[in-house]
């Protein structure tokens, strides 16, 4: 790599926004950050990029003073700072939007934006002239959110934006941290995220930001620190660096990367046996109409499709959390129509939901508790659990997925965000389901767990089982899907084979755009093969 | 339809004030002497107390935490602030300044209660019971019998009437409220109150200072209760060791009906003025019916669990509502075009 610049020492230079100088973190029984030394320039777009448990949150959390360091100095300006506080550090200019989206439920819109910088006028405030002032920041990202709408009604991906905005337009903050934000954005608020990233650095602005994506910190950052193991390991301009550099510094040595390697795909015998699930004409009025396909046993079926497109909706029907309205769904042959999950787990359905935080994982549980969760009356004789199998259990699905903990003890809350995902996948695969409808098993984790998500999913989840997957991005789905559907406002308008897999053919229709020449193709599914 | 479907957000949003004018009408005409102004006056009246804990458990709720102690305050407020003046300092207070003792007292209640919760992290339900019992404790002990005579001023809010046989405690109860409705609805400060408890995490990362704000409510919940216990030794012109005992479940009733949650986030104060009118009738028409003291005591209770049937049936009714509004833009759209749902 073209020497790593270090921001060691160097005098307090001009144009310096943010310096962090030998910041550590020391929490009971692990060293989160240990002297991290970072130097910020005033408006350039720096990321911060590094594997499951780097450190990257932590050091965030500091800087926007939401965790206290146990050493260091952080210098904001001119201005030196031991420690910073939320409302100390708000006063100097720096936001954090965070990873899972942190809205006010029953708050519309419009004061979500304004919370806590609310206008007013002799102490009271001013609600026309916030609403008035809400639609202008919405209308000026061509956006379309109503701002008398409360934040509940919006997806996770537009909560998300909303607080992007907070941050750049209400807040106008100098120093504004996303940590994982395009993560849970769609495709096309993705872009408009970058749009605004570009507009606040034209304004001198600092943005600070964390992605598991290097493709996407490539195009949209000036420079990028790489943590490894809470250390900086290396400060480098964009410019001179390429996926594989940026990759092997950070996993810190030179492997060989693995991208979307058709190499590595055994060809396997989807759907050579009856359909496990075939549902037909399936819809929630508003969300998704018509829908209908069958998947066999050891096939990986991929649903694409962009934000709104009610992907995750559809899935949630299928597993009986949001019911569907009306059609049929035929489970090995029998007709089924669930209204509890309960009801679709005895059938062998198992959903792994999109919002781990909220629907994935107990986090005051341990990781051991978390995983025997859908497990226990298999791991049990009579009414008692049986110890001796539970812990043989656990250890294997540990292994199995290299989930990073000090011991199956460990509350799950203390995991990173990777490991909490490999947590819920595990606890999910190892009910042995007919049928796994995985929800965006790969958002927000890094290249490496990324890759062992997969590669499970390919290899040991599909022997038994048919698989639904869903992912934020197309690499996912191309790298191991045996067949695409691509749903478009509620319905499904193409369906791509194996061998017609090409990413920008899938990009377009995802966008609605159909092919040429297929427009008369009846999506009779079930014809693999 | 549009029009319609306001109308109709609106008769839910409101549901309380639908269901406490739906009450007074079947009373009008079932139960005797009812809808006589002078009945009417002594409902409200009797609900003054009530009202006052009813909006300080309401405030607590509303950040997403609970208050047990506040009954025990209503006694220990004015029992402290009494005993002050009339025993330990002497020469004795002016009862002007022993008002305000008694708010401070109840505000210095609050004050411990939230700084407990909020800095040191005591679970506010723990926290709050060990005060409803310490306090109560402690005026049983310092008050064995009752103090009485008090000064007039001291008992004018509780006791005194003006034009129209209308006892001040009245529009004292509705300022209240009106100042608490307009801080919680139009100034910053109140809708922190609102942001902390819809979610704390959120409010933290906008720069609230989360801590203060629970202080805050805790503060006022106590500064709330003592106006109740005003109202009360007003009332009874003495100051008993009993005052308070058993309200504060009914708090939650009141608070629960005007919309409040213990999510944290919900409510309004008009809104828990109306629960707090709703509990008051029901007593007194079953008074007025002749069912006995422990019956009404029951059906107070059963009210809690109506109370949160009602706000589970208004949360599903409501997204019902607005689920059907959106089919039927849906239909409208097709109607207009039918070639829409394929073109795009």
């Amino acid at each position: 790599m073209n020497e790593p610049q270090f921001a060691l020492n160097k005098e307090v230079n001009e144009g310096s926004a943010l310096r962090l100088h030998n910041i550590s973190k020391i929490y009971p029984g692990t060293v989160a950050l240990h002297n991290v030394n970072l130097d910020v320039k005033k408006g350039e777009v720096h990321g911060i990029i590094g594997k499951n448990g780097a450190g990257k949150s932590t050091l965030m959390g500091i800087i926007a003073g939401i965790i206290a360091p146990t050493g260091g100095e952080i210098f904001v300006g001119n201005k030196k700072f031991e420690a910073l506080t939320r409302i100390v550090a708000k006063k100097e200019k720096i936001s954090i939007v965070p990873q899972d989206p942190q809205v006010i439920m029953d708050f519309t819109v419009a004061e979500n934006l304004f919370v806590a910088d609310y206008t007013c006028r002799n102490g009271f405030l001013k609600w026309k002239e916030l609403y008035s002032r809400a639609e202008e920041i919405i209308q000026k990202n061509n956006l379309h959110f109503n701002v008398r709408a409360k934040a509940a009604d919006l997806s996770i991906s537009e909560r998300q934006l909303l607080l992007v905005l907070k941050a750049c337009y209400v807040e106008e903050s100098s120093i504004i941290i996303l940590d994982e934000a395009s993560a849970s954005l769609s495709q096309e608020d993705e872009k408009t995220l970058y749009r605004i990233i570009e507009e606040r650095k034209k304004q001198g602005n600092t943005v600070l930001f964390i992605s598991h994506r290097t493709d996407e910190l490539l195009r949209v950052c000036d420079r990028v620190t790489v943590l490894r193991d809470g250390k900086s390991v290396a400060t480098a301009k964009c410019a001179d660096l390429d996926k594989a550099k940026l990759s092997s510094l950070i996993v810190g040595e030179d492997l060989q990367l693995i991208t979307v390697s058709q190499g590595r795909f055994k060809p396997r015998k989807g759907g050579a046996d009856q359909p496990v699930l075939s549902v037909e004409n399936l819809t929630r009025l508003g969300i998704y109409q018509n829908i209908t396909f069958d998947l066999h046993r050891g096939e990986i079926l991929g649903l694409a499709g962009l934000r709104g497109s009610g992907r995750t909706e559809l899935l949630k029907g299928i597993a009986g959390i949001e019911p569907v309205e009306d059609g049929l769904i035929r489970v090995e042959n029998t007709s089924r129509r669930f209204t509890t999950p309960s009801q679709a787990l005895r059938s062998g359905i198992v959903y792994l939901p999109e919002d781990r935080e909220r629907e994935g994982i107990i986090s005051l549980l341990s990781v051991r508790e978390n995983l025997v969760l859908n497990s226990l009356k298999r791991l049990s004789r009579g009414h008692l659990v049986n110890q001796r199998r539970e812990k043989e259990f656990v250890s294997s699905i540990i292994d199995m997925f290299g989930i990073k903990t000090s011991s199956p003890e460990q509350e799950v809350a203390h995991l990173s965000g990777g490991n909490k995902q490999k947590v819920v996948v595990g606890r999910i695969a190892s009910t042995q389901p007919k049928i796994l409808l995985l929800d965006e098993p790969t958002k927000g984790v890094d290249i490496s767990t990324r890759e062992s998500i997969l590669a499970i999913t390919r290899d040991k989840l599909s022997e038994t089982a048919g698989i639904i997957l869903t992912s934020p991005g197309l690499e996912d789905l191309i790298q191991i899907c045996d067949r695409i559907l691509i749903l478009y406002r509620g319905e499904i308008i193409d369906e791509f084979m194996r061998e017609e897999f090409r990413e920008s053919d899938l990009f377009y229709a995802v966008q609605g755009i159909k092919r040429p020449g297929i427009k008369s193709r009846i999506l009779k599914t079930g014809t693999v093969n | 339809m549009r029009n319609r479907l306001q109308v109709q957000l609106f008769l839910l949003d409101n549901l309380i004030w639908v269901i406490v004018l739906l009450f007074f009408l079947i009373n009008a005409f079932v139960t005797p002497k009812f809808a006589t102004y002078d009945n009417l006056v002594n409902i409200f009246y009797h609900s003054a107390i009530m009202s006052m804990l009813v909006l300080a458990q309401g405030l607590v709720m509303i950040i997403g935490h609970l208050d047990l102690s506040i009954e025990s305050t209503l006694a220990f407020a004015p029992g402290i602030a009494m005993l002050l003046a009339l025993k330990w300092i002497p020469g004795g207070l002016d009862p002007v300044t022993c008002i305000f003792l008694t708010l401070a007292v109840g505000a210095l209640v609050g004050f411990f209660n939230g700084f407990c919760i909020a800095k040191i992290g005591v679970n506010p339900f723990l926290q709050s019971l060990s005060m409803l019992i310490m306090l109560r404790g402690l005026v049983l002990f310092l008050v064995p019998f009752s103090i009485f005579p008090l000064d007039k001023v001291y008992v004018y809010a509780g006791q005194a009437r003006m034009i129209g046989n209308i006892p001040v405690a009245i529009p004292i109860v509705l300022v209240v409220f009106l100042i608490f409705h307009i801080i919680l609805q139009y100034t910053p400060f109140g809708r922190y109150f609102v942001a902390t408890g819809g979610n704390p995490r959120a409010s933290f990362i906008s720069g609230i200072n989360t801590r203060r704000v629970i202080i805050y409510a805790f503060v006022i919940s106590g500064l709330l209760a003592a106006i109740a216990g005003l109202l009360a030794a007003g009332r009874q012109g003495s100051i008993s060791n009993s005052m308070g005992q058993n309200m504060v479940l009914l708090s939650f009733a009141g608070a629960i009906l005007g919309g409040a949650s213990l999510e944290g986030g919900k409510g309004t104060p008009l809104g828990m003025l109306g629960g707090a009118l709703l509990l008051g009738m029901i007593s007194n028409s079953l008074n007025l019916l002749g069912v006995g003291v422990n019956l009404v005591y029951a059906t107070q209770g059963a009210l809690i669990f109506v109370a949160i049937v009602i706000d589970r049936l208004r949360v599903k009714f409501r997204g019902y509502l607005l689920h059907q509004e959106q089919v039927q833009k849906l239909l409208n759209r097709e109607k207009q075009d039918p070639n829409l749902t394929a073109t795009v």
